[in-house]
């Protein structure tokens, strides 16, 4: 079983769907249908709090607040008003992310996910490791499946900047500013080309993506 | 109370009193030159002999004599400087005539007959045409305790002694009964002792005289009449005209501030009217500002209603062939699922673009401005589309720098932006198309946000239209021919509202690129 999440949510469809869905995706979920004003020590032990702001007896925000002065657990509003004064209200109070209705299932998870993985975010790493490939950043290695690959200082640098947000696209504007020689003409013609090398030096990982009008990205690749 | 009517008494009340103020005022001018005169007289009268009179006989001593006239009368014109003729007729004069003209009744002459008495003074002769001549005045003696020996002396009182002893002259007024007017001077004579040491003059003014009362009313009250009449009659024209700006006014506001009042002259009527003129024109603007505003309502109700009931119907139209399937037992159909998902999906994005649309018109007090991280707004409309763009298989991307990029704006209605011009590219995308977000900064501290696609793109001409400032009726609607409508109207109005630059050009992969150029939050904000 994953995280244990709390729904604080007061309609009966919208949370029993809302409570499906996080099950579904491998979480355990605890529903409460109404709010209540929290002291230290009520609070079950949970990763992450879904709170609607509309509840009766209760408004969110004042739940919030008590809630905040006893406890750090991540907490994402959900609301029905697209308000900003609310998420900024909501924000100053400790929340840490904000939905409006209406939303998808789908955008649900992928925000608690989100949620939950940002703590882990530590500083950055010495060796990355994408699919077949294992970056030194601080030794200027390539290994290829455990074989060192030669690369140009380039070509590495093109590497490094992808492999330090692995999983995101990196613009190929950032990349012609950041990687490529400013002594030399760079342009993004020439960006394409350390990419093409770089590709053939890593053989057939196809780890080096092409993201459609942005840029490049590391992904572990369709490996064979 | 009308405004002549007012004016009238406003006149009347301040010229009564004023001219019976200048009545007393003359008065007592009058009065205190008579007692200079009567009490010069008087001396110079005593010094002539009239003392050795006095004190021959002071038990019956007493003089009546004609006053002289006072200054303001001489020149008034009787036959001698002092404007008196000789004697009385039958009143002998033995002493001789005293400068100061006047009979004198001395025990020498016997008694005061009748004939002698006031009467024959107020002759034709004293009150001939050019003149009014002053009444008579009677002398009678006092010794040093203000004892008279004459019987027919009047009595005294302190404030004559008084007078006498401070300044020489003792003066006492008093109104008889019949109204006349009595006028005592208690006089010192320049010698001590005898019984002549004091001597009272006294001038009874008749009731009759101007002097007692008001001027007669055809003196003062002719002119005051004319003045009235002047005034009521000039102001004619004026109650005229306030009449009839008061009907225009009236009539004006009848025909809801749309019929103007003349402005005519360059008086303060004619500013008034110039000031309600003003007033009226303010009025209609608001009045206009109103009516467009609920206009803009009305249609925009109309609009709203009509387009969140269009994807209503195609949704429950297709909950409907869904439902059908099931009970028959047939297989759903994906397209028939994702188009139910993509209008709902559309309902959610017009219904938040119809409240942004909302705050907009209310205008800048609506609009929060706080620090925004561009990044998770991209991270955030990506997650939103994601749902819907992936059945339509378009593949949704977006790069944004390793930092957060903060921004000073409305995340609410910076999102709404965002996501418009994304769902657009969504909704218009080809199947296996790509919509892409760029976000980028410069060493200028700006941000350069894109949102590229390779759909159909937009026509030039139908670019620049986008990007005008007003909705326009029915060219805004939602799901107009391009669909584009409100969605990018509101894009263009908080790009606007931001002080940020939209630009709208053909992508490099042929279809739409929409760009935001803003400054990022510097460390003051």
């Amino acid at each position: 079983m994953g995280d244990r999440i709390l729904l604080v949510e007061d309609d009966e469809p919208l949370g029993s769907q809302i409570l499906g869905h996080l099950r579904g995706a491998g979480f355990d979920a605890v529903w409460w249908r109404e709010g209540r004003l929290l002291v230290a020590g009520e609070l079950p032990d949970v990763s992450l709090v879904v709170l609607d702001l509309m509840l009766p007896g209760t408004y969110g925000l004042d739940m919030l607040k008590a809630l905040r002065a006893f406890s750090e657990v991540p907490v994402l509003i959900l609301s029905a008003r697209n308000d900003t004064l609310d998420k900024v209200r909501a924000l100053k109070l400790g929340a840490d992310d904000y939905m409006t209705k209406p939303f998808w299932p789908e955008e649900l998870i992928e925000r608690v996910r989100a949620r939950l993985r940002r703590p882990t975010l530590q500083k950055e790493p010495s060796v990355v490791e994408v699919g077949p490939l294992r970056i030194d950043l601080q030794g200027h290695a390539v290994q290829v499946r455990g074989r060192p690959v030669e690369l140009t200082r380039v070509e590495f640098g093109l590497l490094a900047a992808l492999a330090r947000r692995p999983q995101e696209a990196v613009t190929r504007q950032w990349l012609v500013d950041h990687v490529l020689d400013p002594e030399r003409e760079g342009t993004e013609r020439t960006l394409d080309v350390h990419v093409s090398r770089l590709r053939r030096k890593l053989g057939p990982a196809k780890c080096v993506e092409t993201v459609w009008g942005v840029g490049y990205r590391l992904v572990p690749g369709e490996d064979a | 109370m009308k405004l002549r009517l007012r004016l009238a008494l406003t006149a009347v009340a301040v010229t009564v009193p004023t001219a019976f103020a200048l009545v007393q005022v003359e008065h007592s001018v009058r009065r205190r030159t008579t007692d200079e005169v009567i009490a010069g007289s008087t001396l110079a009268q005593m010094q002539s002999g009239g003392r050795e009179r006095c004190e021959s006989a002071p038990d019956t001593w007493m003089v009546r004599t004609r006053s002289p006239r006072p200054p303001w009368e001489r020149e008034g014109g009787g036959p001698g400087p002092d404007g008196v003729g000789g004697p009385p007729p039958g009143a002998p004069s033995p002493g001789g005539p005293p400068p100061g003209t006047g009979s004198e009744m001395g025990s020498e002459t016997g008694a005061r007959g009748p004939g002698n008495d006031g009467p024959p003074q107020r002759g034709a002769r004293d009150q001939g045409p050019f003149g009014r001549r002053m009444p008579p005045v009677q002398l009678f003696p006092f010794d040093g305790q203000f004892v008279s020996r004459n019987a027919q002396a009047p009595a005294l009182d302190d404030d004559l002694r008084e007078g006498v002893r401070a300044s020489g002259v003792g003066v006492r007024r008093y109104s008889k009964e019949d109204g006349a007017l009595v006028q005592d001077l208690l006089l010192r004579m320049p010698w001590e002792g005898g019984p002549c040491e004091y001597v009272l003059a006294r001038r009874v003014e008749p009731a009759d005289s101007p002097e007692v009362g008001l001027p007669p009313l055809s003196i003062w009250g002719v002119p005051t009449l004319i003045l009235l009449s002047a005034m009521v009659v000039a102001l004619g024209p004026v109650v005229q005209r306030l009449r009839r700006l008061t009907e225009e006014v009236r009539a004006s506001s009848g025909s809801h501030y749309r019929q103007p009042v003349t402005v005519r002259g360059h008086d303060e009527i004619a500013e008034l009217a110039r000031a309600f003129q003003e007033a009226r024109e303010e009025i209609q603007a608001q009045m206009a500002h109103q009516e467009a505003r609920e206009q803009t309502l009305r249609d925009f109700l109309a609009n709203t209603t009509h387009d969140v009931m269009t994807p209503l119907t195609v949704l429950q139209g297709h909950l409907a062939a869904m439902q059908q399937r099931l009970r028959t037992g047939d297989a759903l159909e994906p397209d028939l699922m994702n188009s139910a998902m993509g209008e709902a999906h559309y309902m959610a994005s017009l219904v938040h673009n119809l409240g942004a649309a909302a705050r907009l018109e209310a205008g800048a007090p609506q609009v929060q401005h706080a620090p925004v991280d561009l990044n998770a707004l991209v991270s955030r409309v990506l997650g939103r589309h994601q749902p819907i763009a992936r059945p339509r298989r378009i593949a949704l991307e977006s790069g944004v720098p390793a930092t957060p990029t903060w921004v000073m704006g409305d995340e609410t209605l910076l999102e709404q932006a965002v996501s418009n011009v994304v769902l657009n590219g969504i909704r218009h995308g080809r199947e296996d198309g790509h919509v892409a977000v760029v976000l980028e900064t410069t060493r200028q501290q700006t941000f350069h946000l894109r949102v590229i696609d390779d759909g159909p793109g937009i026509p030039e001409e139908e670019r620049s239209r986008l990007l005008e400032r007003r909705f326009r009726g029915n060219a805004a609607r939602t799901r107009a021919p391009q669909g584009q409508g409100l969605g990018l109207h509101i894009v263009n109005n908080v790009v606007e509202l931001h002080g940020w630059t939209l630009t709208l050009a053909p992508s490099e992969y042929g279809g739409l690129e929409v760009g935001f150029t803003g400054p990022l939050m510097t460390p003051t904000d």
